[in-house]
């Protein structure tokens, strides 16, 4: 690759997505009859102070292929990134966007705000949705330095991008973990609360849902647990993520598997 | 049948390379040094948002003088190479040298076959690491590239700068010294420049993956007073 230079009509200005479709560092697809099931649960929930994501970490294609896969990643400071659908897909999509955001700022030596990053991924995704069934539906989550607060955005198929202001699942847990998010969110959450619920709704995702890995207290891989604040991008220690499991496995374990009537 | 005027190519080149000159020597320079934690880049620049220095990966910086527009273009294709290299293998296959190469590469084309030669001289700085030195590769007009030994100065008053600072050069100086006697050697005996015409980068190793920073003006100002 020689020295990337556009003329003036030509410049692809600073999106690095544009640039790679221009110059062919991203490949055309073929489409193919393979249709993958988004075999995840990853759990955003907003609080006061920001945003919580609680992911679980199993690969599955028709047995387990890997049981500690991050399905989270920052994305840059402020802001995560989660994937549901096919796996290749969904590491190229995080790489893309990594790269596409930290390029945005070195070219124009600002960064972009956070809607703009969630409308730029749009595209990105509708382009590989409609182009090849190997989907990939992510998660947007992170802390908006303009208004202060924590902004959840979820994507269709196609690439619409929508934002929620309570919470958002994806994976093929969802329904499952959504379940409890509705039960139990409420808009004065604080971050303990934020983490409970997030992790008890991924708790019922695990438990239900095959293709959802819960906490693994024999190998001792459990869920990955962020939070987005003020301060950025924060990921949770296994000591930590561990004892929130123990508890709630605990207190199911002393009432043989039922909740109680509680979200407990 | 036209009539073409015989120029000799010396002319030619010695023409294209006063035109050049002229462009660059218009600019205030740039001083880029080695201190004992990075490198600092130090340009005299009223404007606090048209840049000359700037990010081109996570242990590659740019400084250009001479013609915004040309420069910033330069700057432009070095972030996208960089980024593309990254992107098609790792991030620790993207070197400074392979850039520099290609800058020089196409300045020598624009001198020697564009309509005009670029009216430009580039940086590009590389801190060192494990497997790589820290560089300084200066590109001149004509695609002239010099890897230059603890410093280097850019633009028309390069070498009287280059020469001041020499004098209080020592290698493994900290950053506050390096940044004062660059900004007096950028300054010349007869003035001082304000601190708001100062733009300051850096390449240092803070923890993180991107050791480019920005500084700014507050900073500055504790360093040149520390």
């Amino acid at each position: 690759m020689g020295l990337p230079l556009f003329s003036a009509p030509d410049d692809p200005g600073p999106s690095f997505y544009d640039y790679a479709k221009a110059s062919g560092l991203n490949f055309a697809l073929s489409s193919h009859d393979t249709t993958v099931a988004h075999a995840t649960t990853v759990i955003a929930v907003r609080y006061v102070g920001g945003v919580v994501l609680v992911g679980d970490r199993q690969a599955t294609g028709n047995y387990i292929a890997s049981r500690d896969v991050r399905k989270i990643e920052p994305a840059d400071r402020y802001t995560a990134l989660a994937i549901s659908g096919t796996a290749a897909r969904g590491m190229e999509f995080i790489r893309m966007a990594q790269l596409s955001f930290e390029h945005y700022e070195k070219m124009t030596d600002g960064a972009l705000s956070l809607e703009g990053k969630a409308n730029y991924l749009s595209p990105i995704i509708q382009q590989n949705n409609l182009t090849t069934p190997l989907m990939v539906l992510p998660l947007l989550a992170g802390w908006d330095p303009s208004h202060q607060v924590g902004r959840i955005f979820e994507y269709d198929g196609a690439g619409g991008c929508y934002e929620r202001m309570d919470f958002s699942t994806i994976g093929s847990g969802s329904p499952f973990a959504e379940s409890a998010l509705r039960l139990g969110f409420r808009t004065d959450l604080d971050l303990e609360g934020a983490f409970e619920l997030g992790a008890l709704a991924l708790y019922e995702a695990g438990d239900n849902d095959p293709s959802t890995g819960g906490p693994d207290f024999v190998r001792n891989i459990y869920p990955m647990m962020v939070v987005i604040d003020s301060s950025g991008f924060r990921e949770l220690t296994t000591d930590d993520v561990s004892a929130r499991f123990r508890a709630i496995n605990e207190r199911r374990t002393s009432t043989g598997g039922i909740p109680g009537g509680t979200l407990r | 049948m036209t009539n073409y005027f015989y120029v000799a190519p010396e002319q030619l080149i010695k023409d294209r390379a006063t035109f050049a000159q002229k462009g660059i020597a218009r600019g205030r320079s740039i001083l880029a040094s080695t201190y004992d934690l990075g490198v600092v880049m130090v340009a005299e620049n009223p404007s606090a948002s048209l840049n000359k220095i700037s990010e081109i990966y996570d242990r590659i910086a740019f400084a250009g003088v001479g013609k915004y527009n040309e420069f910033d273009r330069l700057r432009e294709a070095g972030i996208r190479w960089a980024d593309g290299t990254g992107f098609t293998y790792s991030r620790d296959d993207v070197a400074a040298r392979s850039l520099a190469n290609y800058y020089a590469q196409h300045m020598g084309d624009m001198f020697s076959e564009g309509p005009k030669p670029l009216e430009v001289e580039i940086l590009v700085a590389q801190l060192g690491n494990r497997f790589r030195e820290t560089k300084l590769y200066r590109i001149a007009y004509e695609g002239t590239i010099s890897d230059e030994e603890h410093f280097a100065v850019l633009g028309g008053d390069a070498e009287s700068v280059k020469a001041r600072f020499a004098t209080t050069y020592v290698e493994n100086m900290d950053l506050s010294t390096t940044l004062k006697n660059a900004t007096a050697a950028l300054a010349g005996p007869e003035r001082t420049i304000p601190v708001g015409d100062l733009e300051v980068g850096i390449l240092e190793d803070r923890g993180v993956r991107r050791t480019f920073l920005r500084l700014p003006d507050s900073e500055v100002s504790g360093l040149l007073a520390g």
